[in-house]
């Protein structure tokens, strides 16, 4: 399915043709559940998330301009809805202020697994402030492409990539401390 | 974006870690019944009414005469209030006005029709709105 079958599908669906729209959530579905994922590390919550974002997409057809990729305005607005949505009911995170320097610098080298330091890292990336939490998200679910990503959350590029470096900074600067937290490590 | 910091070495191979971690995929895979959920919401959406929107043509001339009552009332009420006022600041003068015992029942007269007026036009407007809404009456 291209870009001009999600056209069609939606100039269906604003025709009155509902289950166009069956095909739109089946190209769409497995990026904004996986989107949705990566604010709130919930299957559960990731689906219902995703969910309410196609109906509001279904709700807001008709305000998609087209000189913006349909991608780009469901992007938009799914990652907005999980923000506020996230905003409204945090999920179970560490704050990154709670993190402090181990007792035992050492125990950082303690022979950790790659998944378990894979899954530790994901977890400290929900632990950043907001604001940098989702450039870094948006950041690597767009594959390190720096414009889209500051589409996604309606960012001039400058502010976006302030924040993105601001958030790797603390992210690189608290590694040693998140990787030696048995709380991290957990998936 | 990737050679963004300053520092070498160490804390750049950290970096490229952490690129490396956050950018492999740990995709997860929709469930069997997704789509169907999503579609049954969207039907259920569709087969709902869209919300009747205010009837702003009719409500307006309601609105305007209310405000337009209310204004007055404000109006009588400032303009009762200074004459008090002036009553009571110039005392002498009092010998070349009416008596203040005379001012009162003209004022409980004018705040009686205000009354009058207040509650024919809460009666007006209860009649109206609910003959709108209601189609009756």
């Amino acid at each position: 399915m291209s870009a001009a079958d999600d056209q069609a599908a939606i100039d269906r669906v604003l025709a009155g043709d509902i289950s166009a729209f069956e095909q739109i959530v089946h190209r769409w579905q497995s990026p904004l559940i996986n989107l949705a994922y990566r604010f709130c590390r919930d299957r559960g919550r990731a689906e219902e998330m995703a969910q309410e974002a196609f109906l509001r997409a279904y709700r807001g057809l008709k305000q998609w301009r087209r000189e913006a990729a349909f991608s780009t305005w469901l992007f938009a607005l799914a990652a907005n809805f999980y923000r506020s949505e996230l905003r409204r009911i945090p999920a179970h995170n560490i704050s990154i202020d709670d993190i402090h320097e181990p007792a035992d610098p050492r125990a950082s080298d303690g022979g950790l697994e790659d998944d378990d330091r894979d899954r530790a890292v994901r977890r400290a990336v929900q632990a950043l402030p907001e604001k940098y939490r989702e450039a870094l998200i948006l950041f690597y679910f767009h594959e390190m492409d720096v414009p889209a990503a500051a589409r996604t959350l309606g960012l001039p590029e400058g502010t976006f990539k302030a924040r993105l470096f601001r958030g790797r900074e603390i992210l690189r600067g608290k590694l040693p401390q998140l990787l030696a937290m048995p709380q991290l490590k957990e998936a | 974006m990737h050679n963004e910091s300053p520092n070498a070495g160490e804390s750049s191979m950290t970096e490229a870690e952490i690129d490396r971690i956050l950018s492999t995929r740990d995709d997860i895979q929709p469930s069997s019944g997704f789509t169907a959920a999503v579609m049954e919401a969207v039907r259920r959406e569709a087969s709902v009414p869209p919300p009747i929107p205010f009837p702003w043509k009719r409500a307006l001339p309601i609105l305007v005469l209310a405000a337009f009552a209310l204004a007055l009332v404000a109006v009588a009420g400032l303009a009762a209030i200074v004459q008090a006022g002036r009553g009571a600041v110039i005392p002498h003068a009092v010998s070349s006005m009416p008596p203040v015992s005379n001012l009162i029942p003209a004022g409980l007269g004018a705040a009686l029709a205000w009354t009058a007026a207040s509650l024919l036009g809460a009666y007006v407007v209860v009649k109206l709105s609910m003959r709108f809404a209601g189609g009756t009456t």
